[in-house]
């Protein structure tokens, strides 16, 4: 289009740091969206790639959840007739505790029969051992790493590596190196083979396996051998191919993935603004020459289309440097999102490379491009009906200000009250999403009414603190509220939303506080892995009467969590002696009786609940759930819901009985140990550890580094949210600094006329700081006021949408006094540049702008 | 309607709408003939700019009727009013209106771009007119680096793009020195002679004034004179 290079790609360059201000608010939505896209793919893709690479041969797997089954599973899978080839894995992740090589994936299989379902590619020396199982398995300290990691780390057949195990260090030989391709490139390389049997005792599994991998035999159909499996095993086993695992996966960190995305997509909707703003300016810029194509006979469609083109462009090049950025963004972050994984969901993984794919580049440029294009519909219209007569009178400006838009008020009071008729009526999502979407758009209706309301509240203010300054300053914004309406809007939506998050934060910290306090109430924990969440290794029960007999301690008691699959979606089952819990760690319930929710449990005769699995399943007290467990469908009342935030996908809580007798389980992940009264913290953790020296993997933390660890998972999630706010609070400000540009540009006369008749320099820079900070109260009192809203539908969104979680309304005054200097400060530094830009310039030609 | 009238109001009335309401012009009747050079002169704030922006079809009359070449504008839509600027009149503004960022070529070539012609044809056509303005050999410049006759030699080229049969000119003189403006005088005459535009210009200059045919005088937005030379 020859109109774009003829007037905007000439303009843009005259303008290069607008341009780029303009593009920065999709730059940095793309940007911040990719990041977080990208990271968690990597992270997913890293899983997948492992789980194909692991996989080999096999069609389908038998597991259940991640509760692992005893032995005997295996000879009934065996014996289903469409089963060809069917061999036990026990997959776990260990530190290597070798310097920078971090988790090592250990694959522990069945030699015997494993072959036939994966082809271990050893370097030719080590075939002839491999060729022989009863070699590999006569040893039990035999190891096979790739060959990426034996080189990475100077290791050779024969080399002795330690790996701290349940049974503590012990020294493992290298019988064999894998070539880096298939089997040997899962896990980054990060991977060893080991015996099945050997791992039953280095991850303490007792006689347990995972799962079994398995072929059908030539001519079975998947969905018939999966059938016949599953009609041999009991309801709690979940018969699926291999990829069905990154699916599984998704569904755990789905949470994160969907507060990530809302808070990706926030940051453009705030983009958006900064966009509109930017064009706003570029209009009343370029008025004149606007003016100049509109006699010389350019369409009004002309003149719209060169807009809405000049702000697909800005999409455009706004999306594919947010592209660049993010995977930059990505690379840099994807480290913290699988540490933050892991600590929250206990999933250890080995990311991919970041990658940007066609389809997320494609969706990319389509959400910049459209978000721009809609950003500058409003500007581009405004720009086609620029009046030629008025915009070629050299100074003649249009006027931005339409005054009060009774219409637009009447619109928004039907908007908000629809908002809350909408609220009133009905739970479900629609009408709860619509209300939301009606409320925001209300506020923005409103915006340029209340930005004058407050500027003519401020003027008397404005005025005492500098007459003359505060005058005109007061005096800008009140005859000119829509060209300060898209930054106050940015500004009210920014705060809005850290309000919102602000508040959701406060109440989940006291929420998790008040968990902390209740039901982690141990004063020691015993774990296997110093992340609690990590069910790697696990106790035998054996060591609960060991424990129990070290001085100073006056109880235990035994938990053993495992992730499984219920209705559809995946759930922690946390068993545990629920009498003990009644009598050290008694918690009121939510919704049901204390009494008899904990009388009932404790006998197995019911289960308890957390409140987010309730909502986020539609649960009802008395209802009875369908557990599937290895030893059959486990049909129990639910007698208590109770608030818990073990895990955010939900919790149910059992008799550690009726986990055993369902589970045939009966080893421990953490053992919760009360003290006796006066007895050291220090002396019994010591005593702990003198005592199972050498024979036992243990950590010991004290409740204060349980509360540490859980605070800190509390900062990291918190904190990826908090950033991507700061972003869309540096956007807004972005919008101050367009806003007084613009101020600026129109006033030009003004201000030459303050200073032709003696107005000082420093009187000039005050009215423009002045009109800055003005515009930061307003957005402030604008933003703080619509948070308030705001966090009553985040919070809501949370309950039913993303965690479950019945959060308190409890508004974050301490980060709404923060942000209120905060945002007056950047106001000021955002009004220097401006107020230097209005003070320069030829008095002369200012003054001719009449 | 006279079939030789390039230009024709019939009682055109213009009034401006605000605190207190303005009219500019009250009921004026003009017919200019094709191929005439008229100037129209006045006291400031005698309607003189709102008279051709009228004709110049940039405005719409509050009543009466402008007929141009033939075709009346009261019933045409916007983009139809744009149609009758973009092919029937070339505009020489006093401040040139050129567009900074634009060199000369590209300047004289706009107009031509917004009717969708080749680009080899367009800078065809730009090139010949920088050249009849005498300015061929300033076709890469900027218009901050030309003197104020060679921006309004440039203006004069791009309202000529088209060859449109009328030529309006709001005080092309009238930010020149006296030399210069008389250069543009003779030029715009030039121009009228040898294509046979119809030229209206507006001028508070007596020189401007005298220099064409027929002078109308306005005051209070009223023909107040018309003399023929």
């Amino acid at each position: 289009m020859i109109l774009l290079r003829l007037i905007t790609w000439p303009y843009v360059r005259r303008h290069l740091a607008r341009a780029s201000l303009t593009t920065l608010g999709i730059v940095l939505g793309v940007a911040v969206f990719v990041a977080m896209y990208t990271a968690n793919q990597a992270v997913l893709r890293g899983l997948e790639h492992t789980v194909d690479r692991v996989a080999g041969k096999t069609q389908l797997q038998v597991t259940a959840g991640d509760a692992g089954f005893p032995e005997d599973v295996l000879e009934r899978v065996q014996a289903v007739p469409e089963v060809k080839v069917a061999v036990p894995v026990i997959e776990a992740t260990l530190e290597t505790g070798l310097t920078g090589q971090g988790n090592l994936l250990v694959l522990a299989v069945d030699m015997t029969g494993d072959r036939s379902l994966r082809d271990y590619d050893l370097e030719s020396g080590d075939e002839a051992m491999i060729d022989d199982p009863l070699v590999f398995l006569a040893q039990p300290d035999s190891l096979m790493v790739t060959e990426e990691f034996a080189k990475r780390n100077g290791l050779h057949a024969d080399s002795k590596i330690v790996l701290g195990t349940m049974l503590g260090d012990q020294t493992f030989t290298i019988r064999g190196i894998m070539k880096p391709t298939g089997l040997g490139s899962a896990f980054g390389g990060n991977l060893a083979i080991m015996d099945i049997y050997a791992a039953q005792q280095v991850f303490g599994r007792g006689r347990t396996f995972d799962r079994v991998d398995l072929a059908l035999r030539d001519g079975v159909a998947l969905d018939q051998g999966r059938a016949a499996i599953e009609r041999a095993l009991s309801p709690g086993f979940e018969v699926a191919p291999p990829s069905s695992r990154g699916q599984q996966f998704e569904s755990i960190v789905q949470v994160y993935s969907i507060s990530m995305n809302i808070s990706s997509l926030f940051a453009l909707f705030i983009g958006m603004f900064i966009i509109y703003n930017s064009f706003a300016i570029a209009v009343t810029q370029r008025r004149a020459d606007i003016g100049i194509l509109r006699a010389l006979g350019a369409f009004r469609s002309q003149i719209r289309t060169l807009f809405l083109v000049e702000g697909g462009v800005a999409g455009l090049v706004g999306s594919a440097v947010g592209c660049v950025a993010g995977l930059g963004m990505g690379r840099a972050l994807v480290g913290e999102v699988a540490t933050m994984l892991e600590g929250v969901f206990g999933i250890v993984q080995q990311p991919a490379e970041i990658t940007l794919t066609p389809g997320l580049l494609l969706f990319a440029l389509v959400v910049g491009v459209a978000t721009s294009v809609v950003a500058a519909y409003l500007p581009a219209r405004q720009a086609a009906r620029v009046d030629p007569v008025q915009a070629l009178q050299k100074g003649r400006y249009q006027v931005l200000t339409a005054g009060q838009n009774r219409a637009r008020r009447r619109v928004a009071l039907v908007m908000a009250l629809a908002s809350a008729a909408l609220l009133w009526l009905g739970r479900s999502s629609v009408p709860f999403y619509t209300g939301y979407v009606l409320a925001i758009l209300a506020a923005l209706l409103l915006t340029p009414t209340l930005a004058l309301l407050l500027a003519e509240a401020l003027r008397p203010v404005l005025r005492w603190l500098r007459p003359v300054e505060g005058t005109l300053a007061a005096d800008s914004l009140i005859q000119a509220p829509r060209r300060t309406s898209g930054t106050v809007a940015a500004l009210m939506l920014a705060l809005a939303q850290v309000i919102a998050l602000g508040g959701i934060s406060l109440a989940s910290y006291a929420g998790i506080t008040d968990w902390v306090d209740t039901a982690l109430n141990p004063d020691l924990f015993v774990t296997a892995d110093p992340s609690l969440a990590v069910r790697t290794f696990r106790f035998p029960a054996a060591m609960g009467p060991e424990l129990r007999s070290i001085e100073g301690i006056e109880a235990i008691q035994q938990v053993r969590s495992v992730r499984v699959p219920f209705r559809g979606g995946p759930v922690l089952v946390v068993s545990v002696e629920i009498g003990g819990l009644q009598e050290r760690a008694r918690r009121e319930p939510v919704a049901g009786d204390a009494e008899t929710m904990y009388r009932l449990a404790g006998e197995g005769k019911g289960v308890m609940v957390s409140e987010n699995l309730a909502d986020l399943r539609g649960l009802a007290l008395g209802e009875t759930i369908d557990l599937p467990t290895p030893g059959g469908l486990l049909h129990l009342p639910i007698v208590g819901i109770v608030k818990d935030w073990s895990d955010q996908l939900g919790t149910i809580l059992i008799d550690r009985q009726v986990f055993i007798r369902q589970w045939h389980d009966d080893s421990v992940n953490i053992f919760r140990i009360y003290l006796k009264p006066g007895a050291s913290e220090a002396a019994v953790k010591a005593r702990i550890f003198d005592k199972f020296a050498g024979s036992r993997r243990l950590y010991v933390l004290t409740n204060r580094e349980v509360r540490g660890y859980i605070m800190r998972l509390t900062d990291q999630w918190v904190g990826m949210t908090n950033a991507q706010l700061a972003v869309a609070v540096i956007v807004a400000i972005l919008g101050i600094v367009n806003t007084l540009t613009v101020s600026i540009l129109d006033r030009r006369r003004e201000l030459g006329v303050l200073q032709a008749v003696g107005g000082l320099r420093g009187q000039i820079r005050r009215t423009i700081w002045m009109e800055a900070v003005a515009i930061s109260v307003i957005g402030l009192a604008l933003g703080l006021a619509f948070g308030a809203v705001n966090l009553h539908y985040i919070l809501e969104i949370t309950r039913r949408d993303v965690g479950g979680m019945n959060l308190a309304y409890m508004y974050p005054v301490s980060i709404a006094l923060g942000i209120v200097p905060t945002m007056l400060a950047a106001a000021f530094v955002s009004a220097l540049g401006p107020g230097e830009s209005a003070v320069r310039g030829s008095l002369v030609e200012a003054l001719e702008y009449e | 309607m006279t079939d030789s009238a390039m230009v024709e109001l019939r009682g055109v009335t213009k009034r401006f709408d605000g605190k207190r309401q303005v009219t500019a012009l009250h009921g004026v009747d003009l017919v200019v003939p094709r191929g005439e050079m008229v100037s129209i002169v006045g006291p400031s704030g005698s309607g003189k700019s709102t008279l051709l922006n009228l004709i110049g079809g940039l405005d719409r009359p509050s009543a009466g009727e402008v007929v141009i070449d033939g075709q009346a504008l009261a019933g045409l839509t916007d983009d139809g009013l744009t149609r009758v600027r973009r092919d029937k009149i070339g505009f020489i503004f006093q401040f040139f209106n050129l567009l900074p960022t634009l060199t000369c070529l590209e300047n004289v070539a706009l107009p031509l771009h917004l009717r969708g012609w080749s680009r080899r044809r367009t800078l065809e056509r730009a090139r010949e007119l920088l050249d009849l303005v005498q300015l061929g050999h300033r076709l890469e410049h900027r218009p901050d680096e030309l003197s104020g006759g060679e921006r309004q030699r440039v203006a004069i080229a791009r309202a000529l793009s088209v060859y449109p049969p009328l030529l309006l000119a709001d005080e092309p003189t009238g930010n020149l020195d006296s030399a210069t403006g008389a250069d543009i005088l003779a030029l715009v005459r030039d121009l009228h002679e040898r294509l046979g535009a119809t030229v209206v210009v507006v001028t508070h200059d007596p020189t401007v004034a005298e220099s064409c045919a027929r002078t109308i005088t306005l005051r209070d937005g009223l023909i107040v004179g018309d003399e023929r030379r």
